[in-house]
């Protein structure tokens, strides 16, 4: 068994629905039937093999070479395994996942980590918008797992996510913590305007003050040194990132909000 | 079997089948951790009135515990699961969320064959409403708000059957003598993991027997082992010992109680005869109450 690698030949005009292409779905399939399935690709049906030159048969380490931004649902609902994409990534990459580890050298598109429930995804760029976030109508963002972004994220970061966390090792868009319902979001660089909106519970953890100030739905609970923040730097401890890196800080500024919802939330603030 | 002029007898301990925990306290410094420890182990003698027997296993250096302060390990044992997961949580809340700067961790994984207790899972409604849960490397914790900052306990801790009720009893020509060899048996087994003796100090000198002739009672004074009473009952006892004490414990498994036996009874023995110590023995009900029999002579071969 090697490396399945999925190499694109040229980049699409439309959109391609990868979700097919995961582990749990290819487990069994030789690289003949592999070549066989059919992804949706705009408004028709292509064949796996007119996409990709395909090498290796082992899903469970799966690489995507040559990718591009209109590669869409990679890893969706993947429960194990490894994916390495070289190159951007689409919409929805790992939506629904529920364990394994996705890897991405480029960027990804909107809903990153989408309704995402376990497993580990890194994004080696930026992200768009709406990392970890519910599908729009959808109450419930990601459950779990842990989504670590090297470069920037765009707008509403964490809209509607429930549990797990986002570490953005470069800034966070407007709106980040949007609705949110739970879970932890740590920011390194700055955030962008509205941070934490309607936000009803969660923790936002910032290294610097946000340049935008703190809204005036948040109140100022005063300075604090919180037990539980050495655990979570300890735990970021075996990750790959600038996280595992940072010089562990339990000193924080506690703003409570949004006091126009439950305002059960808080952005704490390294002091 | 005669270690420095000290007879073991052939005779055993039997000990019973308990659940047991592993708790941790941290807090600002090693004192305040201890002041916290003591009272949550505190009244934890024997589970016949106590409900519980616990006591403090050893301190923790600031890299051995979750948050990187000092604390102490705390062992619990109950007779079920049940009745440890009451104990552990009305001390747990009484004794620890009330201990300035303190913060309770879990110090035994979940075990897959027995069911979690709760920690701080129940605790979490002292915080009317402002607690918050943190999921972190897949435990979860709780912040509840208290005077002082915040009090963090993890969710739940794991359970182990366990046994409790290993002992040996000391017999000594004077009473001084006696506690000496206690104390040093002692000294020794705090050193071991895994172990307790819960009584104060490590040492008990009121051993009983089961039954009574009063109906009300179902233990009593162990009165073959009462030197006051050697001309009176049907003693154990040869004429020159003059008092006996035990070291009762329980442990996370029957082979740390192996361990913690031998070395106690290692450390008794060294003062040997030249300082009255006479014996080695056990208390048992017959061998048909407890199903761990711990038989002096094998241990000490």
């Amino acid at each position: 068994m090697s490396e399945l690698i999925l190499t694109l030949k040229s980049a699409p005009a439309q959109r391609v629905d990868c979700s097919p292409l995961t582990v749990d779905k290819l487990e069994g399939k030789n690289i003949k039937d592999i070549a066989a399935l059919t992804l949706v690709v705009g408004n028709q049906k292509l064949r796996v093999d007119e996409l990709f030159d395909i090498d290796g048969d082992d899903p469970a380490v799966m690489r995507f070479e040559n990718a591009t931004d209109k590669l869409d649902h990679i890893g969706h609902g993947m429960t194990t395994g490894t994916i390495t994409v070289n190159g951007n990534a689409g919409a929805y990459l790992g939506q629904f996942m529920m364990g394994g580890e996705i890897i991405v050298n480029g960027n990804t598109g909107i809903y990153t980590a989408c309704e995402m429930k376990k497993g580990f995804i890194k994004v080696n760029g930026n992200a768009g918008d709406f990392v970890g976030a519910a599908r729009i109508g959808y109450k419930n963002g990601m459950t779990g797992g842990t989504v670590v972004i090297s470069g920037n994220t765009g707008a509403r970061t964490g809209d509607h996510m429930r549990r797990g966390m986002i570490l953005i090792e470069g800034n966070a868009g407007d709106y980040c913590g949007s609705r949110m319902v739970s879970g932890t979001i740590a920011v390194l660089g700055q955030v962008g305007a509205h941070l934490g909106y309607a936000m009803k519970r969660g923790t936002l953890l910032l290294q610097q003050p946000p340049k935008n100030g703190i809204s005036a739905n948040f109140n100022d609970c005063g300075s604090h040194t919180l037990a539980f923040l050495p655990l979570m730097f300890a735990s970021f401890k075996k990750l790959d990132s600038k996280f595992a890196k940072l010089e562990p800080f339990s000193r924080v500024q506690r703003y409570a909000g949004d006091l126009s919802g439950i305002g059960m939330g808080e952005i704490l603030v390294k002091i | 079997m005669i270690i420095n002029g000290v007879t073991i007898d052939e005779t055993f301990a039997e000990a019973f089948p308990m659940r047991g925990t592993r708790v941790i306290i941290t807090a600002q410094n090693l004192e305040w951790a201890m002041n916290s420890a003591q009272a949550f182990t505190g009244f934890a003698t024997s589970v016949i009135a106590c409900g519980c027997e616990a006591g403090i296993e050893r301190t923790l250096e600031p890299h051995e515990t979750p948050d990187g302060r000092p604390g102490v390990a705390c062992l619990i044992f109950a007779m079920g699961g049940k009745g440890l997961a009451k104990q552990v949580e009305t001390r747990a809340g009484q004794c620890v969320l009330t201990s300035p700067t303190s913060a309770l961790f879990s110090g035994l994984p979940m075990d897959q064959e027995e069911k979690e207790i709760p920690l701080g899972k129940n605790l979490r409604f002292f915080g009317d409403g402002y607690q918050i849960s943190k999921m972190i490397d897949g435990k979860r914790y709780w912040r509840i708000p208290v005077m002082d900052g915040e009090f963090l306990a993890e969710e739940t801790t794991g359970i182990r059957a366990s046994v409790g009720g290993g002992n040996f009893l000391i017999l000594a020509e004077s009473q001084p003598q006696a506690l000496a060899a206690c104390e040093a048996a002692i000294r020794e087994m705090r050193k071991l993991p895994n172990v307790i003796m819960p009584f104060p100090g490590g040492v008990v000198r009121s051993g009983s027997k089961v039954g009574s002739k009063y109906k009300a009672l179902n233990a009593s004074t162990n009165d073959a082992f009462c030197p006051t009473l050697k001309g009176q009952t049907k003693t154990e006892l040869s004429p020159e010992v003059e008092s006996v004490m035990e070291i009762v414990i329980d442990g996370l498994t029957e082979d740390d109680i192996n361990k913690a036996m031998r070395t106690g009874i290692q450390a008794a023995c060294e003062l040997g005869a030249e300082n009255g110590i006479r014996r080695i023995s056990a208390g048992n009900y017959g061998g048909k109450l407890g199903p761990f029999h711990f038989h002096l002579q094998e241990i000490m071969a």
